[in-house]
């Protein structure tokens, strides 16, 4: 059981930095369709960074950078040539998933697949926290981007509830010519939030790349964008809410790994469904999507009203 | 302010206004439509700059001014559509782009500026309270505690009236006479003279873009004021043959509807008009006349009442039901409703009726029904247009409107419901879509022709009713129309019920 | 011809040129990618091009590729049309192939042709349900149409991922796939010796009723409207409701006609994962052709050569064949950031 839920959180997590990083997004009033897409040109920028260099701090670094070139390229383009949010998320998933595999063979490869291997970060048990019995070995004797993930939940919390730039997003998602109003360029912000969305994205695909297999292989966020995307709106795009909602998609995915030497009656693919299931149940059940940030999805422009 | 003037193209907004508002005074700001309110507030405000005049507020200087300078020199300005976010609460909306506020964000301390101000000022506001769940009349508050926190000494409220209901306005005069005892001062523009006449120490009135005159509250009474805002020549340049009105064509029956937000704004409507008559429908802007067209055109549901065209109940029936019995509506907005711009004259006229002969021949549109009947009413209707094919938007304004006359005459219809039909028209066109009209009540049709220009209703009309907050506050025939009676229905002066002075605060007169 | 129909496909012409540029500029910055990995761009292109159209056999795959990448297509640009966002095409297709799937097992004394149009119309069937679910709860739940179809995407192609594990899954082969189906349902090939099936004609019959349906009949008309002006489109009396189930059950059945040809003509069983990427890639050719179902065909055939080609890229010159992914990804966005900046400008 301890195992179970260790392992829990330790798959949440790149959900947790993505989903994240989606609610910075949606939040500012734009879909982050294009999530898969950020985790994984930040999971390909930490690997090989780290690869190249030997040092894994780097690539960490490198794989925020990642992650905010692709969301920078769907920041510009929606909010500067409004292009259709939704669409060019899944452009972004489409480009991204060439970009990596190409510059994977291309750079390193000499044309065919390389195998990279880095060794994956290690578990770094909280000193005196993680001889608890079960939450010791659940909570404190993670790697240290699973601490990072919790920190920045509350971070993010913090940032949109209680600072002024917080907000002013959150104004921008609702009404941007209210935000607009009160002073605040509603495209320069849509496009930091995206950008920084898109950086938070990264380290969640760092997490896959560096901290759990320790390589990279292609496509190998696997939808786990899409589940994040799925995260934010169970957790009714607040971070904590955000958090328990990857906590549950880690645990049925857990689950699902466990299932077929535990001969339960149910499939891994129904747990599979689960999420999405729940996900849709949630927007339907509570109706009209009203608490949708209103103006998301809109296009902002002066001088003519939100179409 | 002096001496301003403001042009927008041929339009005159503004001609040489002189406004003064001397400190803890209510000024009311009264004129109908287009009469140049709004402009004068919105230069005075910095969202516009005059063409000619001075404005000097607090003995300093105010030119080329931006919104943001207006609000740090002490003007706030609390528009009809309110810029605050619903999602958020009370205390979230007073901090947004409230730079005092700080970086980091202390809501407790903001909450207890709200509470003390609520309380100051009597506008009963809980900090933590989400914006979206308060009734209008508590958002326009919000709007207030904005406007008072961040240090506004001249309020300017733009027919902040508009959305309330009578104990929200009451409240609100309330609040506007806290306001002025503790110093400040007030700009109160409306259409409404009783509200005006209640609560303003002065009164200012505009018509056609200049000052129609101006009194100390204290001194006038409404007939004054009416007369002042309406004043026009009433005979008519338009010959027109007496008609012989025949039976009832279009029957309405205690209409009962609300807006989008679900606010109501039709308050039970019942009146007929009948063959060969034309019934205008005048009033300000805003009181029900949109709703009105939309339930009877099939647009909108109502929540209660009927409708009858030629007898047989439309009400359930939709558009294209409604458009079957008879029914021709010139809806009040062409660019986005009336025309799709990006499709050509011919695909225009076609667009409501693409389901039936002519324009459909089994499974396919005939377009070449559609460009032979383009053709043929371009050259009826006269439409200055390069041919059928040519997109909508390229046509001018009148022309365009002519384009939506065409489709909505050509069949004949009983009853033709017409919505602003001479908005942004130059004097030609209208002319051509007033004479398209009276041909329409010539050959025996029922005309409801809804317009803010009372010159035109007064033209055109056999009888005119005047629309005031979602009922018909009165009925007049032409031949016995009394124009300041019109004006005092116009501005709510005629449909109080005794209560009324309880309502306002002050011995109505 | 009537002038009318004329200007419509001389406005289909025009509305190729920022996609046409798009996909010049995609090329352009792939080229440069190419040479930071090394590679001679010049020398890709032209073997990418030689692998697609080099030989009839290579020209066979293309156009079997291409089929149902033009039949997804012609549904999204229907849908985009209506301002309809449907991005659960790889769903309606996987379940399209597994109903083909089911139906073709099932109806095995039946023969040809009748067991390939009864597989064909469970496809279609299985897709517009698919679809029809979405919109469904678009119009009763308020669930928006991209979220709901996107969702059921996912749940879709696990329905498909269990069903194969279960009753239709070929035991003992050691791959998620269904027994090979009998030939009595199999697609005809069109011409003999090479890969092409029939399917790439029913491909073409759909391009056409697609624009036809748009342009000339009165169903059409009614979606230009819409999708040009809500308020115009209330004032005509169309109804957003119906056009929105309409078009969404039309496209769901294209891309689960899409999903049983794949199944009946080219792998003859339905396997897990062999719709991946359809979905999205429909999108995007969709937003290629301008959302003119005719345009759809070029665009879905230049996708399907790109894909072909590039295993002949990769082979002669060492491009790895990602780089199509590449392509795909910056024309989507550069023609998506040109609708954006062009909206209001457009051909209705």
């Amino acid at each position: 059981m301890t195992e179970f839920l260790a392992a829990t959180i330790r798959i949440a997590t790149p959900l947790v930095f993505t989903a994240l990083g989606g609610i910075l997004s949606e939040r500012a009033g734009v879909f982050a369709v294009g999530l898969e897409g950020m985790m994984l040109a930040g999971a390909f920028a930490g690997v090989i960074t780290a690869f190249l260099s030997g040092s894994m701090l780097a690539g960490v670094a490198a794989s925020v950078l990642g992650g905010a070139a692709m969301a920078a390229l769907a920041a510009v383009a929606t909010t500067r040539f409004r292009a259709e949010q939704m669409v060019t998320g899944l452009a972004i998933n489409i480009l991204a998933v060439g970009l990596t595999s190409f510059l994977l063979r291309g750079l390193l490869g000499h044309g065919e697949a390389p195998t990279i291997r880095v060794s994956p970060l290690a578990a770094m048990p909280v000193p005196g926290l993680a001889s608890l019995p079960v939450l010791g070995p659940v909570l404190f004797s993670q790697p240290v981007l699973t601490y990072v993930a919790l920190v920045a939940a509350v971070a993010i919390y913090v940032f949109l509830v209680r600072t002024r730039p917080g907000l002013t997003l959150r104004a921008v998602g609702e009404n941007p010519a209210a935000a607009f109003a009160g002073g605040a360029d509603p495209l320069r912000v849509r496009m930091l939030a995206v950008t920084c969305g898109g950086a938070l994205a990264g380290v969640g695909g760092a997490v896959l790349s560096l901290q759990q297999v320790g390589t990279f292989t292609d496509a190998m966020t696997n939808g786990r964008g899409y589940l994040a995307l799925a995260a934010i709106i169970v957790g009714r795009w607040m971070p904590f809410g955000t958090l328990l909602a990857c906590l549950l998609f880690g645990a049925a995915d857990a689950l699902q790994l466990r299932v077929q030497g535990l001969r339960l009656p149910v499939s891994s693919y129904v747990i599979q469904m689960t999420p999405y299931v729940v996900s849709l149940a949630m927007l339907a059940g509570f109706g009209r999507t009203a608490q949708l940030p209103a103006a998301i999805g809109t296009a902002f422009a002066r001088d003519r009203p939100s179409s | 302010m002096l001496g301003i003037t403001k042009s927008y193209g041929s339009v005159r907004a503004n001609r040489g206004i002189d406004l003064v508002v001397p400190p803890r005074t209510i000024l009311g700001l009264l004129g109908e439509n287009g009469s140049g309110k709004t402009t004068l507030m919105n230069v005075l405000f910095g969202l516009v700059r005059p063409d000619a005049g001075t404005i000097t507020f607090k003995e300093r200087p105010l030119a080329d001014h931006t919104p943001r300078e207006a609000l740090a020199a002490g003007i706030g300005m609390i528009h009809q559509h309110f810029m605050l976010v619903p999602a958020m609460t009370v205390t979230e909306n007073v901090m947004l782009g409230w730079d005092a506020a700080g970086r980091w964000l202390r809501p407790a301390a903001v909450a207890e500026h709200i509470r003390t101000a609520s309380h100051r000022y009597g506008l009963d506001l809980e900090p933590d309270a989400r914006v979206g769940a308060l009734p209008l009349g508590g958002q326009q508050r919000v709007e207030i505690v904005k406007a008072i926190l961040r240090g506004a000494e001249l309020l300017i409220l733009d027919e902040p009236t508009s959305n309330l209901s009578p104990p929200e306005v009451s409240g609100l005069l309330d609040v506007l006479r806290r306001l002025r005892d503790e110093g400040r001062s007030v700009i109160f523009i409306s259409h409404k003279l009783g509200e005006v006449l209640a609560v303003c120490d002065e009164v200012v009135v505009l018509r056609d873009g200049a000052v129609a005159g101006r009194a100390r509250a204290a001194d006038t009474d409404r007939a004054k004021l009416a007369r002042m805002m309406v004043d026009r020549d009433v005979s008519a340049p338009i010959a027109r043959e007496e008609g012989a009105p025949g039976a009832e064509r279009l029957v309405v029956a205690d209409l009962v509807a609300s807006d989008a937000t679900g606010v109501e704004r039709l308050g039970g409507v019942s009146f007929s008009v009948r063959s060969g008559e034309v019934l205008a429908v005048a009033g300000v802007d805003g009181n029900g006349q949109a709703e009105l067209v939309d339930v009877i055109a099939g647009l909108r549901r109502p929540t209660r009442g009927h409708v009858f065209v030629d007898g047989a109940d439309v009400t359930a029936r939709g558009v294209t039901g409604r458009r079957q019995a008879g029914l021709a509506h010139i809806p009040a907005d062409r660019h986005t409703t009336g025309l799709v711009g990006d499709m050509t004259v011919s695909e225009n006229l076609a667009f409501r009726d693409c389901d039936g002969p002519p324009f459909r021949r089994g499974p396919w549109l005939d377009f070449g029904a559609m460009r032979a009947a383009a053709t043929e009413r371009i050259a009826r209707f006269g439409i200055r247009a390069g041919g059928p094919d040519v997109a909508a938007r390229t046509l001018s304004g009148g022309n365009q409107q002519k384009l939506v006359l065409a489709r909505e005459l050509t069949r004949r219809p009983g009853v033709l419901v017409a919505a602003q039909p001479t908005r942004g028209l130059d004097p030609g066109a209208t002319r051509f879509v007033i004479d398209e009209v009276l041909a329409v009540r010539a050959s025996g049709g029922a005309v409801l022709y809804v317009s803010t220009e009372l010159e035109e209703a007064l033209v055109v009309a056999d009888r005119i009713a005047v629309m005031y907050r979602g009922r018909f506050a009165g009925v007049m025939r032409r031949d016995a129309v009394d124009i300041t009676r019109l004006g005092l229905m116009m501005a709510g002066a005629l449909t109080e019920s005794p209560d009324a002075a309880a309502l306002y605060g002050r011995k109505a007169r | 011809m009537p002038p009318a129909s004329r200007r419509v496909d001389l406005a289909a012409v025009r509305a190729l040129a920022p996609p046409l540029l798009a996909v010049l500029l995609a090329f352009g910055v792939t080229g440069i990618l190419i040479v930071a990995a090394g590679k001679n761009p010049l020398l890709a292109y032209w073997s990418l091009a030689h692998g697609a159209f080099g030989s009839w056999d290579r020209i066979a795959v293309g156009l079997n590729r291409a089929t149902p990448y033009a039949l997804t297509g012609v549904g999204i640009a229907l849908c985009f049309r209506a301002r309809v966002i449907n991005i659960g095409g790889e769903g309606q297709l996987a379940l399209g192939g597994l109903a083909a799937t089911w139906v073709a097992l099932h109806m095995v004394p039946a023969p040809r042709p009748i067991a390939t149009l009864c597989a064909l119309g469970g496809g279609v069937l299985a897709g517009a349900a698919w679809a029809g679910l979405a919109a469904g709860i678009r119009l009763k739940r308020g669930v928006h149409e991209v979220l709901a179809t996107l969702l059921l995407n996912f749940v879709g192609l696990l329905i498909v991922s269990e069903v194969l594990q279960g009753d239709l899954g070929e035991p003992g082969s050691g791959f998620p796939q269904s027994p090979l189906l009998p030939a009595a349902s199999w697609l005809g090939r069109l011409v003999r010796g090479t890969d092409l099936h029939v399917g790439v004609l029913i491909a073409l019959a759909a391009v056409a009723v697609g624009h036809v349906a748009l342009w000339r009949t009165p169903f059409g008309f009614r979606l230009r409207i819409l999708g040009a002006s809500a308020p115009a489109a209330a004032y005509a009396g169309i109804s957003p409701a119906r056009a929105l189930m309409s078009v969404m059950l039309l496209s769901g059945g294209l891309a689960g006609l899409a999903g049983a040809i794949e199944v009946l003509g080219v792998h003859y069983r339905l396997i897990d994962g062999f719709a991946h990427g359809f979905g999205f890639n429909a999108v995007a050719i969709a937003l290629l052709g301008g959302l003119n179902p005719l345009a759809v065909l070029p665009a879905g055939l230049f996708f399907g050569f790109l894909e072909t080609g590039a295993v002949a890229m990769q082979r002669a010159v060492g491009v790895p064949t990602p780089l199509v992914a590449v392509i795909q990804g910056l024309t989507m966005v550069f023609v998506l950031s040109a609708m954006g900046l062009t909206a209001g400008r457009r051909r209705v």
